[in-house]
């Protein structure tokens, strides 16, 4: 199972404990939506080779 | 056939109660739906709000809270944020839903 | 042949991110859907909501959030038809019959 972390905001403590538990023992991958021109290419890619995405706040 | 289960979390009080709605409409079509409000205490629900949730656990969906004012306020099942994290680890779809 | 992808909208801050990800998987090939819901229903509004309805295969928006937002029902933004103004019946489809799946 592949999880793909979508960042909106930094993590704060909550998120990044939730990301520690979900993705423990599993295939995980992150990508930046903070950054001014986010690579959308790259994360539709990265949408597709996940098993499953979340889009934290 | 499996049927798709999905949780919502809420961090705003000005997005629980229509997020609840939405959970509500995932569980009329035919999925475990679970709504978490989290970090924030919503006022106490009204008479049709709290039948909505009523709908939502006849339809074996639940909401919970990570604070206890809303356990106490509107009947909420309690839950930490280590046991959502695992919780999480059970779901197809997990929502994080509007601002924060 | 490329995966379907669907888009559930629940923030109004996200549209150019709803705009930028529904580019790039149509560049791909992709089938895309987006539903918009709640504060996220003044997103058909913003003068780029016609484009996208262009782009993407299918748009709709929760239309009992759009009039609780302030709008009437009959003020069908550019680009839906009044059948695209819908329930969250159209976010079970995403979730159903799409390969992918992200929130805004």
């Amino acid at each position: 199972m592949k999880i793909l972390n979508v960042y909106r905001s930094e993590p704060d403590d909550t998120v990044k404990k939730l990301v520690e538990i979900v993705t423990r023992d599993r295939e995980v991958d992150s990508f930046n939506l903070m950054d001014p021109n986010p690579d959308y290419d790259l994360l539709v890619d990265k949408i597709f080779d996940a098993d499953q995405t979340i889009c934290w706040w | 056939m499996e049927y798709k289960k999905v949780t919502f979390m809420y961090r705003n009080k000005d997005y629980a109660v229509d997020g609840i709605r939405s959970a509500l409409g995932l569980a009329v079509e035919n999925m475990y739906s679970y709504g978490v409000v989290m970090d924030t205490e919503i006022e106490q629900l009204d008479e049709h709000n709290q039948e909505s949730i009523e709908m939502l656990r006849d339809m074996e969906g639940e909401i919970y809270s990570t604070v206890p004012a809303n356990v106490d306020k509107n009947g909420f099942e309690a839950i930490t944020i280590e046991e959502l994290g695992e919780k999480l680890r059970d779901m197809s779809i997990i929502i994080p839903y509007g601002l924060k | 042949m490329a995966k379907s992808l669907g888009i559930f909208v629940t923030n109004p801050d996200n549209f150019a991110h709803v705009m930028g990800i529904t580019k790039a998987a149509k560049a791909k090939g992709s089938k895309v859907k987006v539903f918009f819901t709640w504060t996220a229903t003044h997103n058909a509004k913003d003068p780029a909501f016609p484009e996208l309805c262009e782009l993407a295969d299918d748009v709709s928006i929760c239309v009992d959030s759009y009039k609780k937002q302030g709008y009437a029902v009959d003020d069908v933004p550019k680009g839906l038809s009044p059948k695209e103004m819908a329930t969250q019946a159209q976010h079970g489809i995403i979730i159903e019959d799409y390969d992918c799946y992200i929130s805004l």
